[in-house]
């Protein structure tokens, strides 16, 4: 039993071995630059050392890199769905995502067609960089993906009570919604959204939501160069519980540059018919997606 | 003693599922990872770095003599850039050796592994640029 147990040990001290000549030889393969750097250019290699000292109060204002920003942002917690209702069982049973389908089958309007995103997706895909903005009556959240910004109204106004329907007085719905934040303590800065253009996924793995959701997102600054989002939504038109939207977290840009990078529908195209159609589609395939940070957690 | 054993092979097998090649903006099932289709001395027709994935194409002359059109594509741009990606790294007439896990459907379409200049330097995908199909980069995400 004692070799067995040594042999695992050897083994798991083999893999971690393998594993950094693997990056060192990766990074051998990395051409070298030596060029002077520009203050217009972001750098994802130029990381925030440590914590940066303590969070500002009541200040989330500055440049984030994300998840996916390449920075070496942590990444984010999954979602965890709770059951569907039976409306929402029906229309979660018409989305093919990406995840299982691929580019050649699935209907992701977004994937497919570069369609908006909206809330509450927008805040856990394709999260690479973040600027966060703040005037006397809003806060503004610039999404680097897809060029997008979302506007946070902290006058203390209340979220608006009809959105959608026929009735004359009803708001219309919109991708991103009707949204208000306010300070929860000094470094937790609290955003309800409701009035969601419903023809949005909530979720990357398809799952849906009403006009009717609301949605809450809780941004906490833990130190000067951590930032990070928790959400949640509730919508009991097609889910019996809160769904549990998962955690994103952010690091600090030290020049505080953004790269571009959004989903162009022309070159979504180009790739759909050069690349992504042809290499076609497995139905079979198992999710691969949904045992990675981010995305999965069926009911 | 033969709990920290079950709990040594747990984490090992965790370990092991760690990274596997998975892609971002889909599931990897397209393409089949087990092994590389290499077109040697392929001629560039196209270098288009474009999102949400840039594209390579290239024309390769088989044992028969004919000439396969291939597109294969990368990571991201803004991934690709952390290893040394540009837009002008290939262009059109550049002779190179090309690494590609061919999709599932037989047609000449993939998903780039990696490419080996003239001089003997090598270039590698963010996501499946490593020999295996896994990451060339661990901190590059998509």
């Amino acid at each position: 039993m004692r070799n067995l147990y040594t042999g695992a040990v050897a083994g798991l001290a083999g893999m971690l071995v393998l594993s950094a000549l693997a990056t060192a030889q990766n990074a051998q393969n990395a051409p070298q630059n030596n060029a002077p750097k520009s203050p217009w250019k972001y750098y994802p290699a130029d990381r925030a050392v440590g914590d940066g000292g303590p969070a500002p109060k009541r200040d989330l204002s500055g440049t984030w890199a994300g998840p996916s920003s390449g920075s070496g942002a942590p990444r984010q917690k999954g979602e965890v769905a709770p059951p569907l209702t039976d409306l929402g069982k029906q229309l979660y049973a018409r989305n093919k995502p990406i995840g299982k389908f691929s580019p050649g089958g699935t209907n992701d309007p977004h994937s497919r067609y570069c369609d908006p995103f909206g809330v509450p997706q927008n805040m856990t895909q394709e999260i690479r960089g973040l600027t966060i903005a703040t005037t006397p009556n809003r806060t503004f959240l610039l999404l680097q993906y897809m060029d997008l910004w979302r506007e946070i109204w902290t006058d203390g106004r209340s979220l608006p009570a009809k959105v959608g329907g026929r009735d004359r007085d009803a708001h219309d719905p919109k991708y991103n919604g009707y949204s208000v934040g306010r300070w929860e303590d000094d470094y937790t800065f609290v955003v309800e959204t409701t009035g969601l253009a419903a023809e949005t996924w909530a979720t990357k793995s398809g799952y849906p939501h009403s006009v009717d959701a609301h949605v809450v997102e809780r941004f906490h600054r833990s130190t000067h160069n951590d930032l990070s989002l928790a959400i949640t939504m509730t919508d009991p038109k097609l889910y019996t519980a809160p769904f549990n939207m998962g955690e994103v977290y952010f690091r600090w840009v030290p020049n505080q540059q953004l790269d571009d990078f959004t989903c162009i529908p022309s070159e979504q195209q180009l790739y759909l018919k050069e690349m992504g159609d042809p290499a076609g589609s497995d139905p079979n395939e198992q999710n691969p997606q949904g045992t990675r940070g981010g995305r999965g957690g069926r009911p | 003693m033969k709990t920290k054993l079950v709990m040594m092979v747990v984490l090992l097998a965790g370990l092991a599922a760690i990274d596997r090649p998975a892609l971002a903006h889909h599931g990897a099932a397209a393409f089949d990872m087990s092994k590389p289709v290499v077109l040697k001395n392929a001629t560039i027709t196209e270098f288009l770095w474009i999102n949400p994935h840039p594209l390579i194409k290239a024309d390769f002359k088989n044992d028969k003599g004919e000439v396969e059109h291939w597109t294969m594509e990368m990571g991201s741009t803004v991934s690709a850039q952390l290893l040394g990606w540009t837009r002008t790294t290939l262009g059109y007439g550049d002779v190179v050796t090309l690494y590609v896990w061919p999709a599932k459907t037989k047609l000449p379409v993939g998903r780039f592994n990696k490419v080996e200049f003239s001089d003997g330097t090598v270039m590698r995908d963010t996501q499946t640029g490593a020999d295996d199909g896994r990451r060339a980069d661990g901190d590059v995400r998509q």
